[in-house]
């Protein structure tokens, strides 16, 4: 037990486990983003999708758990980091000036907490289906649950287009400054090779948003329909 | 020249009158507080460090406690001064100290505000000086090199590439300021560390504590209680020696690799030759 203290109490340990948990987290929200682009392919392709999930339970079980464990570790390291963060300076400066730090660099802690709540909030609402008692909880015609009827309804109702929206932008806002940070943290850097490092962050929370936030207004806007 | 000349001919010569709201307090437990002083008279080609030294003289002969400030060699070298000017460390130019920085860069009237570095690590001593024995402790935790002293080893006995000369080299020019400490959101020192760490990583005799090195400087880093790197890059876009993050990126490198290889050998062995303690 000590030695796992020993080595949490390392800022840089600590960093690097919490960069990996995020770059874990970040692989998922990627995935999960390209699974639900299948809404585009209508209701059969989505239903099916969903029920091949469901029906490995120890698999879909497994991965979240993994998921659960390696965003508590990520969430627990990054207060414990920035609780001590915020000793390091007792004494605000009365003026200071940014020069090179970007806004999502410097929302981390905004918009990783405003996740975490949507996080939560989304589980709750499409996963669970405790949010929202008007929606249809049936199943399809060939007797799975009915995946694209949940989407569907729930993007028709602006409060949810809204909701899901904010968390999109917090989503692209920690991920732009996340990821090249988190290889940087990791040692991953090359002198040919650091541009695309950079570009990789906002690369790819553009794409995960982009690809979550056009299932959502494609439904808002009609264009994909029950 | 051209200024030489405008100065002669032209019969005038600049003044600027600045307003300045300076940090001042009396020890390292007092309360201090950000007091306004007015001066004109101040020449466009003096250094920002020289307006300071023309105002304690106006507080000298007003019979007021000067303003302490730290300042050695006045030529960018030896990181003695410090000052956060309006929000930025060391001030508005890129790549230079504020002894470098030159009173022709701030406009007539202007209001400039002068603060200490802040960071739990730098406790103030007095006014704008500052405590920066946490970098000196860092360096003895690990940033050096262990050698037999003797006679001078012959030039180029230990041949080291152009590359890796060139990037020690790179590493090498930090003064130690703590600039980057200043700047970071978190006070966090590893652009110091990193430079240092790098500086010794990169050459042949760097090569045997290298291991070690890295373990106990960044452990006395963490000691010290400066933050932690949140790869916002404020350090690198105020050093006065431009030292680039990426020495940071080569920093998280060497302490995943200390990390795997660990500082101990694999196993007690015998003494050597047999013999016995």
């Amino acid at each position: 037990m000590s030695r796992v203290k020993v080595f949490f109490n390392s800022s840089v340990n600590s960093k690097i486990v919490a960069s990996l948990a995020g770059l874990g987290l970040t692989g998922f929200a990627i995935f999960h983003m390209l699974g639900n682009l299948q809404v585009f392919e209508g209701s059969d392709a989505i239903n099916g999708y969903a029920s091949i999930l469901r029906d490995m339970p120890i698999l879909l079980w497994t991965a979240r758990m993994g998921l659960l464990i390696v965003a508590g570790l990520h969430i627990g390291l990054v207060i414990r980091l920035a609780l001590r963060n915020r000793q390091g300076r007792p004494v605000a400066y009365a003026v200071r000036r940014y020069r090179a730090a970007s806004v999502a660099s410097r929302t981390m802690v905004l918009t990783g907490s405003l996740l975490l709540f949507f996080i939560i909030f989304h589980l709750l609402h499409l996963t669970a289906g405790l949010i929202d008692a008007s929606a249809p909880d049936g199943l399809d015609i060939q007797g799975r649950v009915d995946v694209y009827g949940k989407i569907i309804h729930a993007f028709r109702n602006p409060l949810y287009v809204g909701i899901y929206f904010v968390g999109q932008l917090a989503l692209g806002l920690h991920l732009s400054h996340a990821i090249s940070s988190g290889l940087q943290t990791l040692g991953i850097e090359h002198a040919a090779l650091n541009r695309l490092f950079k570009l990789a962050g906002s690369g790819i929370a553009l794409f995960v948003v982009l690809g979550n936030l056009s299932i959502i207004f494609a439904v808002f806007l009609g264009l994909i329909r029950a | 020249m051209l200024v030489a000349g405008r100065k002669r001919r032209g019969g005038y010569r600049r003044i600027v009158k600045l307003t300045l709201r300076i940090w001042r307090q009396r020890g390292p437990n007092e309360r201090g507080g950000l007091v306004t002083y007015q001066v004109d008279d101040i020449s466009p080609d003096m250094s920002f460090l020289e307006m300071l030294d023309a105002l304690n003289q106006q507080l000298i002969m007003a019979g007021e406690e000067p303003v302490a400030f730290e300042h050695d060699c006045r030529e960018g070298i030896c990181g003695s001064c410090s000052l956060v000017i309006d929000g930025v460390p060391h001030g508005p130019d890129r790549g230079v100290t504020t002894c470098q920085l030159y009173m022709r860069r701030f406009a007539d009237g202007k209001t400039i505000t002068i603060e200490p570095w802040r960071a739990r690590a730098f406790p103030i001593v007095k006014d704008l000086v500052v405590d920066r024995r946490a970098l000196d402790r860092i360096m003895q935790a690990g940033g050096y090199i262990s050698v037999n002293t003797g006679g001078a080893v012959d030039g180029n006995t230990l041949l080291i590439g152009k590359e890796e000369a060139e990037t020690a080299m790179d590493a090498a020019s930090c003064i130690g300021c703590g600039a980057c400490v200043a700047a970071c959101k978190n006070a966090s020192a590893m652009l110091f560390v990193a430079a240092k760490v790098a500086h010794l990583a990169t050459l042949p005799q760097g090569k045997p504590e290298r291991t070690r090195r890295v373990m106990a400087m960044v452990q006395a880093m963490d000691r010290e209680g400066f933050g932690s790197c949140g790869n916002q890059y404020e350090c690198e876009a105020v050093c006065p020696k431009n030292i680039s993050v990426r020495f940071i990126a080569l920093l998280n490198r060497e302490y995943l690799r200390a990390g795997i290889l660990g500082t101990k050998m694999p196993a007690q062995s015998d003494p050597p030759h047999g013999e016995s303690y």
